[in-house]
């Protein structure tokens, strides 16, 4: 039957590749007789000092030199980030849905096409339309993506580095490390919990761990708890991102660990009050040892940081290599999504709407569209170095000014990340200079380990269901919730009183919808709609090769 | 008291409706404004209250979204959270009735009581004072206060050596509760004693002057003339704040949320928010929405029907 599904998908594949070879794209467009409108969602993230996400220099350059060109009006609508779902909803409502609905979270744009948000569409006529965009699909191997119960819905833009993110990392007290006689910085589990129970008693920090309040899907992932080698259909049913896997033996040793590190005095009594903007304040007044946050060229808090501690060392937590037989941990991490938004186009939109918006997605995927977009004006928003790569102006606040993350919101329709150079390039753009201690090599030898690892077979996706899934959207919201309630109170709880309260907890979120999400998921398994484990070998990395 | 009320002017007897409305048309026009809002945002919304009764999708619509009867009204009455939630809800709102309406009342008659106009004016203001911050402000400066440890309110407590460790005042539920309750009490008394001095006000002066005159203590003036003067007043306040005992007030309960005390915060509109409109589920989230005005209106009914039993004046 997979094998079938396999051979229906390669031919499949073979046979939309025709149309594309064939197209020319934008050599073929012409503008449209009548004027098509089409709406575009941008993320309004609530920023300060970022120019009106809807309406803006670069706004309006999108509209002289793509919607000018082809009798085409680009308006954008607002999403507040922190409110996808209802924004989409209440716009759903009132039939004004934008042309183009995009998200990254694989369950919520299958829930759209559940629905009804979506249109369908032949990717035949995507391909003709946009074949640059396609044809980078196709490469990617991310066409499977683009389906739902069989039909086309997506299509996917591109997130280099997706198995290997490199953008978030943690910095830890290396000065503190080195009074309690560290010359490393600990990776494990049970070497970290030591050097923070040394940390304490020294009394350098109170509350080394620090900690803070659960938020959502994302928290307490538990990758590196899950014992190898894994059966497939159990990875299937529990290893989820969005629903936290409540009763599960992983999530058991996860918050096992969260229970000592509280009983022992090591995480902040006040951790599930402490927001993230809390977090970072403990750790630039010396509160806590470690604080995680994406790098980029202008790091504030970091400059915050050295400010108030002249004397403080810091170091790049390493990538984790080693099994934790002790702890029950070992170098496991979930990839991110080997596509970075989904994007699809709206029910109520008219087939030259559709198109239009295929134009906009083809015409921002050209290289001299999306440079320049990425980076502005050269001399005001970016500047080439010695090497002749572009570096962005990180403090300009002139009439070219971009939107939150270099316009990023609006360029993730085709792109995840900018690219300028090689890794190690890239990597050296993405961080200040300036500050009394550069991290750049360190995030580079950083991000080579992270490839030794993920080659050692320690990169775990999640598995993505090519259906609807029913219960999933019924008690998400519900379980999540739940789950934050319960986490507290099982980090909070006597030692003694921890595994009777985790089965009763365990018990009453199966009760409240978990039993039924794991049994669909099966279900769906068992029935081939899933994607597939990959071969999660789990050896020791040796860092020498 | 009842007799010595003196009784407005008839309009009914002296004019007609055509008349009335030459003569004070700029009056007509302005009330245009408030029956409009209320026309538009009260009344033309009625006709979505038919998605309690369809598995409404928002990209379908009514027309294509399918009626399912009574179903929504079981899965909501069937679900557990809908019972904590709504047992909650009766619990504090009755306690919030218990403890916040009298306050306003207490408190108009100690502001009535001032002599001093200045220190009097100071005074009101102040109190009027926190009804103006939103519930987001208030959340944030009671979680500066009262955090357990690094709370300033449990730092000064502990520094001065009258407690050993923090009193976990939004962190332990039955703490909560009362710190929850205090607070709205404190956000709103002040607001409240608007209408009681407005009534206050009302009472004719020679009635205090008669009693001084009698002897009547201070004491006695409050307990035989204002508080029977506003009796009407408390009464259809009391009616009005009765039709509240099934409502919810979702800014207050989030800024006050976390997780140790859920069992107490998932209250109604908690419950609204989390599975229906975050979940997309409107008709489950309008089915609950109109349980709760059902229950409150009947319960405005009943309560107005008993004032009226009793010889009071009631709501309509």
């Amino acid at each position: 039957m997979k094998k079938m599904l396999s051979l229906v998908l390669a031919a499949a594949l073979l046979l939309s590749l025709v149309p594309a070879a064939m197209a020319d794209g934008m050599a073929d467009w012409e503008p449209f007789a009548e004027n098509v409108t089409i709406t575009v969602p941008v993320y309004d993230r609530g920023q300060a000092g970022v120019p009106n996400v809807e309406s803006n220099y670069w706004t309006d350059w999108i509209q002289e030199n793509f919607g000018n060109k082809y009798n085409i009006t680009v308006k954008y609508v607002a999403i507040p980030r922190t409110s996808v779902m209802e924004k989409y909803s209440m716009l759903a409502a009132g039939e004004d849905l934008p042309t183009i609905l995009m998200e990254y979270d694989y369950p919520k744009v299958t829930q759209w096409a559940a629905d009804g948000y979506l249109a369908t569409f032949d990717m035949a006529e995507f391909a003709k339309v946009a074949p640059t965009y396609y044809n980078r699909m196709v490469e990617n191997n991310q066409l499977t993506y683009t389906q739902i119960n069989g039909e086309t819905y997506f299509a996917a833009a591109l997130r280099p580095y997706y198995d290997t993110t490199y953008t978030f990392q943690t910095f830890v007290r290396m000065d503190w490390l080195e009074q309690i006689g560290y010359d490393h910085v600990p990776v494990t589990t049970t070497e970290y919990n030591e050097a923070m129970l040394k940390i304490k008693e020294a009394g350098i920090c109170e509350y080394p761990a620090g900690g803070v309040m659960v938020t959502g899907v994302g928290s307490d992932q538990n990758y590196a708890w899950r014992t190898w080698p894994l059966d497939e259909k159990e990875w299937a049913m529990y290893g989820d991102y969005n629903t936290p896997a409540l009763g599960w033996e992983p999530n058991y040793k996860l918050l096992k660990n969260e229970n000592y590190k509280f009983n022992a005095g090591l995480t902040n009594p006040e951790y599930y009050l402490t927001n993230t903007e809390d977090e970072k304040t403990n750790f630039i007044n010396g509160k806590s040892y470690s604080y995680g946050s994406y790098i980029s060229a202008n790091m504030d808090w970091l400059t915050a940081f050295y400010e108030a501690n002249p004397d403080a060392k810091l170091a790049i937590a390493p990538v984790n290599t080693k099994v934790d037989e002790q702890a029950g941990s070992n170098p496991g991490y979930r990839t991110d999504n080997p596509f970075g938004m989904m994007v699809g186009f709206s029910n109520f939109a008219t087939p030259e709407q559709i198109k239009a918006a295929w134009m906009y997605m083809e015409w921002l995927t050209q290289d001299e569209n999306l440079f320049t977009f990425q980076w502005g004006v050269e001399g005001e928003t970016f500047k080439y170095d010695d090497k002749g790569l572009p570096v962005s102006v990180s403090d300009y606040n002139g009439d070219y000014k971009m939107g939150y993350n270099n316009n990023k919101d609006y360029w993730c329709i085709t792109v995840e990340a900018r690219q300028a150079g090689t890794i190690e390039d890239i990597i050296s753009n993405n961080l200040p200079h300036d500050l009394p201690q550069d991290f750049t090599e360190d995030i580079i030898a950083w991000y080579h380990d992270k490839e030794a690892v993920r080659d050692a077979g320690w990169a775990i996706d999640n598995a993505k269901f090519s259906v609807a899934m029913e219960a999933e959207a019924e008690y998400q919201t519900t379980l999540v919730n739940k789950y934050k309630e319960y986490r507290d109170k099982l980090t909070m709880c006597a030692p003694e009183e921890f595994d009777a309260l985790y089965e009763q907890y365990a018990q009453e979120y199966l009760d409240a919808g978990w039993q039924e999400i794991i049994d669909e998921r099966a279900e769906q398994y068992e029935a081939g709609f899933s994607t597939h484990l990959l071969n999660v070998t789990a050896e020791e990395v040796d860092l020498s090769k | 008291m009842r007799s010595n009320k003196t009784k407005a002017p008839s309009l009914r007897e002296h004019t007609t409706w055509k008349k009335a409305f030459q003569r004070d048309w700029h009056l007509y026009l302005m009330l245009l404004i408030p029956v409009a809002l209320v026309v538009i945002f009260n009344y033309a919304a009625y006709p979505g209250l038919r998605m309690v009764f369809m598995d409404y999708k928002p990209a379908k619509g009514y027309a294509g979204s399918k009626w399912v009867g009574w179903a929504t009204f079981e899965k909501v009455f069937r679900d557990k959270d809908f019972l904590r939630a709504l047992k909650n809800s009766l619990i504090f709102n009755l306690l919030d009735l218990v403890v916040s309406f009298p306050m306003p009342i207490i408190l108009a008659l100690m502001l009535n009581e001032l002599r001093f106009p200045r220190f009097k004016k100071v005074t009101q203001t102040i109190l009027y004072l926190p009804h103006f911050l939103s519930w987001v402000i208030v959340g944030s400066v009671a979680y500066q206060l009262f955090k357990p440890s690094s709370g300033i309110v449990n730092v000064l407590l502990m520094k001065w050596g009258w407690i050993s460790e923090g009193i976990p005042f939004l962190t332990e539920k039955n703490h909560w509760a009362v710190t929850y309750l205090l607070v709205g009490v404190w956000q709103g008394m002040g607001w409240g004693t608007i209408i009681y001095l407005a009534a206050i006000t009302g009472i004719s002066g020679e009635l205090y002057e008669a009693a001084m005159i009698d002897g009547a203590s201070r004491m006695q003036r409050i307990w035989h003339i204002t508080l029977p003067g506003i009796r009407s007043t408390i009464v259809v306040l009391l009616i009005m704040n009765l039709g509240k005992i099934m409502g919810s007030n979702y800014e207050r309960l989030d800024v006050f949320a976390n997780t140790q005390v859920r069992d107490y915060q998932y209250q109604l509109a908690i419950y609204i928010y989390e599975k229906g409109l975050a979940n997309s589920k409107f008709s489950m989230a309008t089915a609950v929405g109109l349980f709760q005005s059902m229950v409150g209106l009947m319960l405005v009914l009943i309560s107005d029907r008993f004032a009226k039993a009793l010889g009071e004046d009631g709501l309509m």
